[in-house]
């Protein structure tokens, strides 16, 4: 079902939005290479900033929130207090294999399991740590689900009811022993 | 008395990892410091534990993003002493390329970070730019930039082939021509990095009191560096210096760490040219029998200690990491002490901590009890303000 | 650097406090009681010129809890001073007076194996979360988490 044509004001909040994405970064208690990868991607070789994307320290400014690590025991509610500090809509891309399973720490007795625990997430890098090349796909593929979201009004099209699942939760992967 | 929580954004540089620590000051003096480093911690130790050695080492390169092999390192010669294996020269050097190359992006890195502290901007693009050049380097040996995964217990899982050799020796020219502008402008009278002299000062005695380690201790003239003190790998064969330097200041660590990047280039470049032909792995025996090793490794941050007692099994009954950035923390509160709250910035971020942070400075006024929230941009911006009346008066 | 210590050196000074083995070529064990720990730190550190504390190792053998102070000096010889504890009620008197850094190791040690430093300053949490529950201390080999038991993270449903 389309949404309802935008208003002119809208569809310009819509465009500044997608043009100059401003990130926000919570390390959840990680090794920090996807932090320094991060940072190399605002570095000359890669250089995002020309894109207009921006790293702002306040999660009140920013679009796209980007966790790094698995969220520790500690971290695990302050990721949530940032997260609903963060204006909607939001956006969240987890990075590398901690942010989609805990990666090499699945299983430890100071780590949540996996980011999705805490907070929904829409975008999923893989990789440990992802090469900066893959963060800025993960930006732009962001930016693709802004501008869908954006014609659908919304993001209810593409979220499932957890009634959807099985047993009513995400299967998990196993722990492999 | 009131306290405020301080919270300092992780996308800050310097500060890459989460940590708190409670600053207690009377007006702009530091009084004392007080530390909590739970937000990071993951249980690894422990789980090391239920791991035979093969997938406890990709497990320990992970404790920290930017000395991974460091940690693997440590872990792989203190089980195969345990086990009593030599691995053949090849893998020794290596491991010994790889290591030293790790060094360099690392200390590239820190004088980034730390030219970011004052402001110094142009520095830090510099400096980043070049390590780009130590990454390829290590993507084409090693597959990937960060977390190398080049250690077995036996010997290294890669070998170098001699284009990749060429190649990584085509790149040390530029660099060694970078590295030598990065000395001049140390010694220069006229650069920004003058800054960093008086803060954050350390006596010879003081060092050795607060356990300080690497290049921290190294800038007050205490000549601790393992390569040299408990040699492993090649680093007796080949030809090196300690860096020390006697101005026990930041200043003085900025000189040892640029030094040390020389020194590292020199090493690269000394074992590549004279890399011996062979085997680059052992078989290693399934289990190792009973023991107990302190295997001491010089991190780019300083000693890196990994306890390890085995039982027998093809596991390991304990495995015991101090970090390098935990020794240096007691002397970071020493040297905080009757500071400006406005050195935080740069005398922290000269031990090069490397702890995953959101740090939160807790500000505790003992005078008019005031809470108030200080960002680090705000600290930073106060000790750019600082220098700028110093330099003005 | 000056000259490495000789066995017979140690073994001679540290006579009061233990017994002496060499387990690596630069690496001296000397075995000793928690109530002599303190005397052999401070022998070590005036007599074999061990200004620098490494590190303190806890381990868990299944046992006893065991402790091992490394120190090393210009001599660049590690002096490993080893002591063990009982499990059920796992006391030793602090070191951090004599050397600094040693507060941060007790600190951590504490948290994660309940070693108590009697006369420690301020033996509180440093690397448990803050809503880990007292007396639960991972890293002894008989612990395993609850399966009901709060550790920390949220409580809230899953959003």
């Amino acid at each position: 079902m389309a949404a309802p044509a935008a208003s002119l004001s809208q569809r310009l909040v819509n465009w500044a939005r997608q043009k100059s994405p401003w990130i926000t970064i919570f390390n959840s208690g990680g090794c920090n290479a996807c932090d320094i990868e991060i940072i190399a991607c605002l570095m000359p070789r890669f250089d995002v900033e020309r894109f207009g994307i921006l790293s702002k320290g306040s999660p009140r400014h920013a679009d796209i929130l980007i966790v790094t690590g698995p969220v520790t025991l500690k971290q695990a509610p302050r990721l949530r207090r940032v997260w609903e500090q963060i204006p909607e809509p939001k956006y969240v891309i987890a990075m590398g294999a901690c942010g989609a399973d805990g990666g090499v720490f699945h299983g430890l007795y100071h780590v949540m399991q996996r980011v999705e625990d805490v907070i929904p997430v829409d975008v999923y890098v893989a990789g440990c740590p992802p090469r900066p090349d893959e963060i800025i796909n993960a930006v732009v593929t962001c930016l693709n689900l802004m501008s869908e979201d954006a014609a659908h009004g919304g993001k209810e099209w593409r979220q499932k009811k957890r009634s959807e699942f099985p047993g009513g939760m995400i299967p998990s992967v196993e722990a492999m022993l | 008395m009131p306290e405020v929580i301080v919270p300092i954004g992780p996308q800050h540089p310097a500060l890459k990892e989460p940590v708190n620590f409670r600053v207690i000051a009377d007006g702009e003096k530091i009084v004392r410091l007080e530390l909590d480093i739970s937000y990071t911690h993951r249980g690894i130790e422990k789980a090391a534990e239920q791991r035979t050695f093969i997938r406890a080492l990709p497990l320990l390169e992970r404790v920290c993003g930017i000395c991974s092999h460091s940690h693997s390192t440590a872990f792989a010669k203190g089980v195969e002493e345990l086990m009593q294996l030599t691995i053949p020269p090849r893998a020794q050097y290596i491991r010994t390329i790889i290591g030293e190359l790790e060094r360099m992006h690392s200390h590239l890195l820190w004088l980034g970070v730390a030219a970011h502290e004052i402001g110094f901007n142009t520095l830090f693009m510099w400096t980043w730019r070049d390590r780009e050049a130590v990454q390829d380097t290590l993507e084409e040996m090693s597959g990937n930039r960060v977390h190398y995964g080049m250690n077995e217990v036996g010997g290294v899982r890669r070998d170098l082939t001699p284009s990749q050799v060429n190649a990584a020796l085509q790149r040390l020219p530029n660099l060694e021509e970078r590295i030598t502008k990065y000395v001049d402008m140390v010694q220069n009278q006229e650069t920004m990095l003058l800054r960093f002299r008086g803060i954050g000062k350390l006596t010879k005695e003081e060092v050795l009191k607060y356990g300080a380690v690497g290049p921290t201790a190294r800038a007050s003239g205490v000549d601790y560096d393992i390569r040299m003190d408990d040699p492993y790998l090649v680093y007796a064969d080949v030809p090196w210096n300690v860096v020390t330097d006697t101005s026990g200041d930041v200043y003085g660590r900025t000189r040892v760490r640029i030094g040390e990047l020389a020194e590292s280039l020199k090493i690269v470049r000394s074992c590549l040219e004279h890399l011996p032909e062979g085997p680059i792995r052992v078989n290693p025996p399934k289990t190792a029998p009973k023991g107990e090793i302190l295997s001491r490794y010089e991190a780019p941050r300083g000693e890196l200690v990994h306890f390890i007692r085995t039982n027998g099994t093809d596991r390991v009954e304990r495995v015991d990491i101090r970090t390098p950035t935990l020794a240096n923390w007691t002397s970071v509160a020493a040297c905080l002490v009757n500071q400006n709250l406005a050195d935080i910035p740069v005398i922290v971020a000269a031990i090069d901590p490397c702890l995953s942070c959101t740090s939160r400075i807790t500000i505790v006024d003992k005078g008019d009890g005031n809470t108030g929230i200080v960002t680090w941009d705000e600290l930073r911006r106060r000790s750019r303000l600082r220098d700028r009346r110093q330099e003005g008066a | 650097m000056t000259s490495p210590l000789t066995l017979d050196f140690v073994m001679e000074t540290m006579k009061g406090s233990g017994t002496a083995e060499q387990v690596r070529s630069n690496r001296i064990r000397i075995t000793t009681t928690p109530k002599r720990v303190r005397d052999a730190i401070t022998t070590s550190r005036e007599l074999l010129a061990c200004e620098r504390l490494i590190t303190i190792s806890a381990a868990d053998n299944g046992r006893t809890l065991e402790l091992i102070y490394h120190l090393t000096g210009p001599h660049r010889t590690v002096i490993s001073i080893a002591a063990e504890l009982p499990r059920d009620a796992p006391e030793i008197p602090t070191v951090s007076d004599i050397l600094p850094p040693a507060g941060i190791y007790e600190r951590q040690i504490h948290d994660l194996f309940g070693i108590v430093f009697a006369g420690h300053p301020d033996l509180k949490r440093i690397i448990l979360g803050e809503d880990w529950p007292e007396h639960e201390y991972p890293l002894r080999k008989d612990w395993k988490p609850g399966p009901d038991t709060f550790y920390g993270g949220i409580r809230e449903e899953r959003i």
